[in-house]
């Protein structure tokens, strides 16, 4: 039990500290670009579980670059972006839904099932394979993402289920 | 002491009761380090140890079924009596005799698939399938007798079945209905919630519509063209089928649209145009930007009034807008495709043509001419339709068929053919449904979705059974036939490449279900349950298609009867020496391309 005095000797100190950290110190809260830089080099999933961190982090995980560097980085193979021209991908790919959509809906649980069956064979793929088919998964995704797009469009009686095949995940959203 | 009596056989079963009594004390005395010999049986003159009791129990009950269930057990003359007092030994020997199957004595309760005997007389792909599926259903230790009777079962009704069909093509509907009678009894011992019960009741179905048709009116009429788009929606979700088609047909139009900027394509049959999407997406992705894309569409007409081809159309439009694609639409209505000319296109000039084909051709096809009369006999509707497809001077023919031969002039060979087809194809209907995803409502919905996909495919089922004539419409080839086919007609075969095949390959690592294959064969793409492929893509393109001269389909056509006459050694001079060498030096350049059915053509190369 402290005494009074030392109570609000600690206050004061506390206070002291605080200003001090507010001069000297860097919460990365005060820069949303570069949370979003960092948040972008994360795995969907953590991603997806760093949007329940506050508002701030929700409302900068939902960006759509944000996503989009994550599709990037982990279907692409962690290197350069062999997906074609980057502005070009980036305007079908938003009117399309945007990149969260694409990942949530194709590429998560296309790398899901990947993961899966690779994991089954053993990681005897070199990283030119490894590369390809992560480009190809992109492509792929692409493809499959338009068509869940065009049935969307339809405002059809039934739901679109185009990719009822792909296992879907937990919406987080 | 004991030792000098210890004998384990070959010891005279009439022995005293004295001796007997000595070697079971010794052995007791012992202990179960040699197995004793159980007391009471050899009470009742049998030796037999008691480690090998639960042996010889089980080697009991397969003898018993092996004699009684199997008809074939002969009773052979020169029989050879082993003493019975070494139950062991005897019970062995026994099965050894009947049932040579070695795992069978080695491990009696296996339960992987009750390895039954493998009987050698019947070599039917049901049985095999029968014991995959057992396979991967993990049936838990059913006892031996009831997987046998089971498959006895299986056995009769595909054969009831068969000569059921015989019948019928025989024409003696009386011993058909009889027949008929059997095997819907046959069919309650079996379970139809799935494998080859559920299959066997279809064909039931269909043979007794065949041989009792319903009135015309019965049949659905102006409503079957909704329901049929329907129907094929479904089959398109419950497996990877159509989507491997629409993938494959979609690199292959990809790639030889590749530096035009004015493109057109034609789908034989439009649907929800699934297939477009995904093609639209590609081209606006590709490097050097996306072309002027045109779509025609054939379809159905209608019925209602409202304008369906129309309103796929604009829906296309719609992600062709957003993805900034110039896009363009136009839908022809037919009943049926021999009915359209290449007219309704527009084709415009210097537009590449991409001919799009997903299970129609096979519509096309008629009665299969017997082999005594020559293979070029009628003109069937296929002809004409081909002839017009090479007249348009496409860049690219995309064929998807079915790959099985449905089409053969006798019935009982065609219903033998259909019954082995369709069960494969309804074990990749389950086996897709039980490996995809695991939450409840999804399931139920996959469920349902499987259950119409069936629907579907029983559609198809009843028209090869039932029908004849102009009415029966499946008539799928195989792919050497469409081969050989399509290379009469003009068109020669483009290998479909390694990106397609790696596309497939992925594509069936994302979908459930480990037992579909993609193999490539000749440079075209089968998919396939289990090793035996059901569904075939492949590529094709009209012989001089680099030509950018306007279309002179009747000049193509004539070169080519030309050239096979020559390699059948008539001496016919080519009418106008210059375009056979036109011919042949683009031929040169198309290298690979010649690999594939290059019969007449290639030969007269050389000659000029």
């Amino acid at each position: 039990m402290l005494t009074r005095e030392e109570e609000e000797e600690e206050q004061e100190e506390e206070e002291e500290e605080e200003a001090k950290g507010r001069r000297r110190a860097f919460s990365v809260n005060d820069n949303v670009d570069l949370l979003a830089e960092i948040l972008g080099r994360l795995d969907g999933r953590s991603l997806a579980v760093a949007g329940c961190v506050c508002r701030l982090w929700n409302a900068v995980g939902r960006r759509d670059s944000v996503w989009e560097a994550v599709c990037h980085r982990h279907v692409a193979g962690g290197g350069s972006s062999a997906a074609g021209g980057g502005c070009s991908t980036r305007s079908v790919v938003a009117a399309l839904g945007g990149y969260r959509r694409l990942y949530r809906l194709c590429i998560g649980p296309a790398l899901d099932r990947l993961a899966g069956s690779a994991g089954g064979r053993g990681s005897t793929t070199t990283t030119a394979e490894a590369a390809a088919a992560h480009h190809l998964s992109l492509s792929l995704s692409l493809s499959l993402f338009s068509i869940d797009c065009y049935e969307r469009l339809g405002g059809r009686q039934q739901r679109p289920a185009s990719l009822l095949f792909l296992c879907k995940p937990v919406d987080v959203s | 002491m004991s030792s000098s009596f210890r004998s384990d056989m070959g010891t005279d079963p009439y022995d005293s009761v004295g001796d007997d009594r000595w070697i079971i004390a010794s052995a007791s005395d012992r202990g179960s380090s040699r197995g004793e010999i159980d007391s009471l049986l050899h009470g009742a003159g049998y030796r037999v140890r008691s480690t090998d009791l639960r042996h010889v129990a089980i080697g009991l009950e397969q003898l018993e079924s092996t004699m009684v269930g199997d008809q074939c057990v002969a009773s052979s003359a020169e029989a050879i009596h082993y003493n019975p007092s070494d139950l062991t030994a005897w019970v062995d020997s026994m099965l050894s005799e009947l049932a040579p199957d070695p795992h069978l004595l080695r491990h009696p309760l296996s339960t992987a698939a009750a390895n039954t005997w493998a009987d050698p007389t019947q070599q039917r792909p049901s049985l095999h399938r029968l014991e995959n599926h057992h396979q991967h259903r993990n049936v838990p230790a059913v006892s031996l007798q009831s997987m046998d009777e089971e498959e006895d079962a299986a056995i009769r009704l595909v054969h009831l079945l068969v000569s059921c069909a015989d019948s019928v093509q025989r024409g003696d509907s009386e011993m058909a209905g009889s027949l008929l009678d059997q095997t819907r009894l046959a069919l309650a011992r079996v379970n139809t919630g799935f494998g080859i019960g559920k299959v066997a009741g279809y064909f039931v179905d269909a043979l007794c519509r065949r041989l009792y048709p319903p009135p015309p009116s019965a049949t659905g009429g102006g409503g079957s063209a909704a329901n049929l788009e329907i129907l094929y929606h479904h089959f398109y979700e419950a497996c990877p089928y159509i989507k491997f088609a629409h993938f494959t047909a979609n690199q292959a139009i990809l790639e030889a649209f590749q530096g035009h900027d004015r493109v057109h394509v034609v789908d034989f049959n439009l649907m929800h145009g699934l297939q477009w999407p995904a093609l639209i997406q590609a081209l606006a992705l590709r490097p050097g930007g996306p072309p002027l894309l045109r779509l025609t569409g054939i379809g159905a007409p209608s019925p209602d009034g409202r304008d369906a081809l129309r309103e796929v159309g604009l829906r296309l439009a719609e992600l062709a807008r957003s993805v900034q694609v110039r896009f363009a639409f136009r839908g022809v209505a037919a009943t049926r495709l021999e009915h359209v000319r290449p007219w309704m296109f527009q084709v415009a000039p210097g537009e590449a043509v991409a001919v799009n084909t997903v299970l129609q051709l096979h519509r096309l096809l008629g009665d299969r001419a017997s082999p005594e009369g020559g293979d070029a006999a009628a003109a069937e509707p296929i002809d004409t339709v081909l002839e017009w497809i090479v007249g348009l001077k496409p860049k690219i023919v995309t064929v998807v068929e079915q790959e099985a031969d449905h089409n053969k002039p006798s019935f009982l060979d065609r219903f033998t053919e259909a019954l082995f087809y369709y069960s494969t194809m309804f074990d990749s209907l389950e086996g897709g449904r039980v490996g995809g995803s695991h939450r409840g409502g999804q399931q139920q919905q996959q469920t349902v979705v499987a259950a119409v996909a069936e629907a579907y495919l029983q559609r198809e089922m009843c028209n090869i059974v039932c029908c004849e004539g102009a009415a029966r419409v499946e008539r799928h080839e195989p792919l050497a036939r469409w081969r050989d086919r399509l290379g009469r007609a003009g068109l020669r075969a483009v290998h479909l490449g390694s990106n397609a095949f790696k596309q497939a390959s992925m594509l069936l690592t994302l979908f459930s279900g480990e037992g579909y294959c993609v193999e490539e064969v000749a440079g075209c793409l089968t998919l396939g349950w289990h090793s035996r492929p059901l569904i075939s893509a492949s590529a094709w393109r009209a012989d001089d298609a680099d030509d950018a001269s306007p279309p002179r389909d009747h000049q193509t056509l004539v070169l080519q009867d030309h050239s096979s006459s020559i390699t059948s050694g008539s001496n016919n001079v080519v009418d106008g020496d210059d375009h056979l060498h036109q011919h042949s030096v683009m031929r040169s350049h198309m290298g690979s391309s010649d690999r594939i059915n290059d019969t007449g053509s290639g030969s007269s190369c050389s000659r000029v």
